[in-house]
């Protein structure tokens, strides 16, 4: 089994991912970021607003999306080589509440930024949002308990490179579950919109992509994403 | 029932284990002779009702050694020990050395045990699901975990009984991360089940087939995931799509694709709860249903303890 170990996906807020600026190297030579809270992460699971997309030139089959949570906003790339994911993003028409499972990479430009390419986006039910804020701010929680502890590698090492103002991360979280408990109630139409427009769903080519992939390096990266991201 | 008539049926029984049917009566009437005319010793009355048996049917008194101590797994717990067990095989796994005949998993309901049978040992082959009385295998440890051997003194029969497994389901919440190859609207191998990839069975190659549905993903909350398999029920449960209903979607686009296309739209990205059990690799899925809680209680929760 562990031949085909997986990385997991983190549940962290935009504002924590964004403050990223660490890469680790881990043993299975998976490149990873170090969270300013202490845990290494290589993908995410993320529930929010996709405010925009964009097509960074026109017919370069090349996107830049933004999604937010109630602390922030994650920045994003979809192009040619997440063919599910551009295939449902090109139906999507934000503002909408997508879940996005993403790997994360880390531009070293002007200034570093964190970035995803996301493996899928779908549309999903305003309680799904929810449950990721609740879920979310629980991990972020329990890591910020970590910290606190210190003591184990990791941790150490994100308070020797970030040395984060803790008390500023629970007041985000703070922000996030208020966002939970003042949001509306779930309308059952909202459910049944979604469940019509499948049907115009066309062919898929199913590609799974290896984990080793994490390793290549797609013409994509040697853009310079700066302009873009400015 | 008597004494004597006790002794018979044990008689009866251990020439029935070696594959050997006798007249209890006779066994009875014998017994009662030696016993309770001639008075001779309950011990001695065995083994010469015994003897003459043997000889009656001309066989060797080895065959008829009697089993080692019938155990529960649980039970197992230092290696070097005769034992005789009733399990069931879990699983079966790829051997990956020529003196080994099967490797895999056996269980009862105390518990699971790796199992070993030798080459060597030149037994007929168990199946995966079905129960045996492994009689006179030998526990060993190896790797700090316990199992048993079967080698040349062992026997394994098939029986009747349906060995309960102990529950080793897992509960357990996450969200659907990612939906594998090989899932929605598949065919299957008519002579063997296996998935067939373009038609083509990867051990009977261009064959008969049949379709089913099924998701194959991972579900993950965040510190670990688990791979899981979906069967036509479970998903019929989450999307109201079955097997029937896949495969009109499938015709009405010309395309088994949409199927597929369809269950990840409904289910990617969506919080589960589900319960199931855990083979070599994948959990099969018992129950599963949408995540379902009142996120703003939870929140309030939450918020209380930062505050408090």
């Amino acid at each position: 089994m562990d031949r085909f170990k997986r990385s997991v996906a983190r549940r962290v807020f935009a504002f924590e991912l964004n403050e990223a600026t660490h890469r680790i190297e881990s043993e299975e030579k998976l490149v990873q970021l170090l969270l300013p809270t202490g845990v290494p992460c290589s993908r995410v699971f993320i529930v929010g607003v996709l405010l925009d997309r964009e097509e960074t030139r026109p017919d370069s089959d090349f996107w830049k999306i933004r999604v937010s949570d109630p602390t922030g906003v994650f920045r994003g790339f979809i192009g040619k080589f997440q063919p599910d994911a551009l295939e449902s993003l090109l139906k999507i028409d934000p503002p909408e509440i997508v879940a996005i499972v993403s790997k994360v990479r880390l531009f070293e430009g002007n200034r570093t930024v964190v970035t995803l390419r996301p493996e899928f986006i779908v549309p999903v039910e305003r309680d799904v949002m929810n449950y990721w804020i609740v879920e979310t701010a629980e991990h972020t929680l329990s890591r910020i308990e970590n910290m606190k502890k210190g003591g184990k590698e990791l941790v150490e090492e994100a308070w020797r490179i970030y040395n984060p103002d803790l008390s500023k991360y629970e007041e985000r979280v703070k922000e996030a579950l208020e966002a939970v408990i003042s949001s509306p109630k779930v309308e059952e139409e909202e459910v049944e919109e979604e469940k019509e427009e499948v049907e115009e769903v066309e062919v898929e080519e199913f590609e799974e992509v290896p984990e080793f992939s994490d390793e290549f390096e797609f013409e994509e990266e040697e853009l310079d994403l700066s302009d873009i991201l400015g | 029932m008597d004494r004597i008539q006790k002794i018979a049926e044990e008689i009866v029984e251990k020439f029935k284990k070696s594959g050997y049917e006798i007249n209890r009566k006779d066994v009875y009437k014998r017994l009662k002779l030696l016993i309770e005319e001639f008075k001779v010793p309950e011990s001695e009355a065995i083994r010469t009702v015994e003897n003459y048996l043997i000889k009656e049917l001309d066989i060797s008194r080895d065959k008829l050694v009697s089993d080692s101590p019938l155990v529960k797994v649980e039970d197992i717990k230092t290696p070097g020990q005769w034992v005789s067990l009733k399990a069931k095989v879990v699983q079966l796994w790829d051997s990956s050395s020529p003196n080994v005949s099967q490797v895999g998993l056996i269980g009862d309901e105390t518990g699971i045990i790796k199992f070993v049978i030798w080459a060597k040992a030149n037994k007929p082959e168990v199946e995966e699901g079905k129960s045996y009385l492994f009689a006179n295998v030998v526990t060993d440890s190896f790797g700090g975990r316990m199992q048993v051997n079967v080698n040349r003194n062992s026997r394994i029969e098939e029986i009747d009984e349906d060995i309960q497994l102990p529950p080793r389901e897992v509960e357990a919440v996450g969200a659907l991360v990612a939906i594998q190859q090989n899932s929605g609207l598949i065919r299957r191998c008519k002579k063997c089940n296996r998935v067939l990839t373009k038609g083509i069975c990867p051990v009977h190659g261009k064959t008969e087939a049949y379709d089913d549905l099924r998701v194959k993903g991972v579900i993950d909350d965040g510190e670990s995931y688990y791979e899981v398999i979906l069967n036509q029920d479970n998903i019929k449960y989450l999307t109201g799509i079955g097997l029937e209903e896949a495969i009109e979607m499938a015709k009405k686009h010309y395309d088994r694709e949409v199927v597929l296309s369809e269950l990840k739209n409904r289910l990617l990205g969506r919080y589960f709860r589900f319960t199931g059990r855990k083979g070599e690799r994948y959990f099969i899925v018992n129950e599963i249903d949408f995540l379902r809680y009142d996120g703003k209680e939870k929140a309030e929760e939450l918020l209380s303890k930062l505050s408090g």
